[in-house]
């Protein structure tokens, strides 16, 4: 998260970042009440994103992060959507797994009842018959710059707390990760019309991630401020 | 065209300046890009807000975005009822939406008139 958090504030070039959660872990959206979750199994690892939305179990998934300027997606939010959740859905279909992403006419107008984000699934969401597929959420910045961090959550395998959402193992058992992952900045960078070249965290953005980790994410009381 | 009697951000943010204080919220441009809103977190009274600088946030089903404070100084009073009514936003920004009221002690030099801050959203598109 702190990574993530970095690269929206300090990356020069978009950035796609793709990871995983090791051991597996809760991640919170940015508003929702920590007490909520005291029901969780005991240990199970709590982090609070920067992004909004439900909460997230990562099991097996290809999690990942976008870091871009404003300028290079659709100005409405519903808009960006659509152009990344399609360059998802291309990466999927090439591994023969098929979803359909939610028209308008889904979704809340209030306050989402739903603690987990793969329980409500909304407009612009990705679905299979067998439920949301992708969890989505973003956080968007004015200041140095108009910029976007898009979170992503790609379920693999069902986890074990969320037991109703969609997997691409439902459809393609074995599913290769790192070829998925390379399948999804190929898509990414074709929608957004972006060269894609591979690179590593620079200097001050390494710098900016252990002083956001040591002074935020790494700090329970982060965690439990809400 | 939007009020006149107020300054604007290009992040979408309006102030109206009266007496030393200034009444800030979001415009409808802002809004209307946003889609659902779900959760708004203001300041409270007495806290300190400056220039640039996030004051606030504001959760739509989809997104988070930071809300800037055009001025520095200290925040005197909130709208309370807002966070729990946010249809508001939607249906009188420049009035009954306002988010917080500060005593100012500087604005920001990048503040604009309506009819530059319309120009600037028609080019945003």
């Amino acid at each position: 998260m702190a990574v993530d958090e970095a690269l929206l504030l300090e990356a020069g070039e978009p950035v796609l970042r793709c990871y995983g959660f090791a051991p597996h872990a809760v991640s919170l959206g940015y508003f929702q009440r920590f007490a909520d979750f005291a029901d969780l199994p005991s240990g199970t690892p709590i982090v609070r994103r920067l992004t909004g939305g439900g909460a997230i179990h990562h099991g097996d998934e290809l999690t990942f992060a976008l870091a871009l300027d404003a300028s290079l997606l659709p100005r409405d939010v519903s808009g960006s959507y659509a152009l990344l959740h399609d360059a998802v859905l291309a990466a999927l279909a090439a591994f023969g797994c098929r979803a359909t992403r939610l028209p308008a006419g889904h979704g809340q107008t209030a306050r989402p009842a739903e603690r987990w984000c793969f329980a409500e699934p909304g407009r612009d969401d990705l679905v299979t018959p067998r439920g949301k597929l992708l969890g989505s959420a973003q956080r968007r910045i004015q200041q140095p710059r108009p910029r976007v961090l898009h979170h992503g959550s790609l379920v693999l395998r069902r986890p074990a707390l969320t037991p109703f959402v969609a997997a691409a193992e439902d459809q393609a058992a074995g599913l290769d990760r790192e070829g998925l992952a390379e399948a999804l900045a190929r898509e990414l960078a074709a929608a957004l019309g972006l060269a894609l070249v591979p690179s590593a965290l620079t200097a001050a953005e390494q710098a900016l991630a252990e002083r956001l980790r040591d002074q935020r994410y790494g700090d329970p009381a982060f965690t439990a401020q809400r | 065209m939007r009020p006149n009697d107020r300054k604007y951000l290009k992040s979408h943010e309006w102030c109206k300046i009266e007496n030393g204080i200034a009444t800030i919220g979001i415009t409808d441009h802002a809004v209307s890009h946003l889609s659902d809103l779900v959760f708004l977190d203001l300041p409270n009274k007495g806290q300190g807000v400056t220039v640039g600088e996030s004051f606030g946030e504001i959760e739509s089903v989809k997104a988070v975005s930071s809300l800037y404070a055009p001025v520095t100084g200290e925040v005197v009073d909130v709208n309370k009822a807002l966070p729990d009514n946010l249809e508001w936003l939607g249906q009188d920004p420049f009035e009954k939406a306002w988010m917080i009221k500060v005593k100012v002690t500087a604005q920001s030099p990048d503040l604009v008139d309506g009819k530059t801050y319309d120009a600037h959203c028609q080019a945003e598109g």
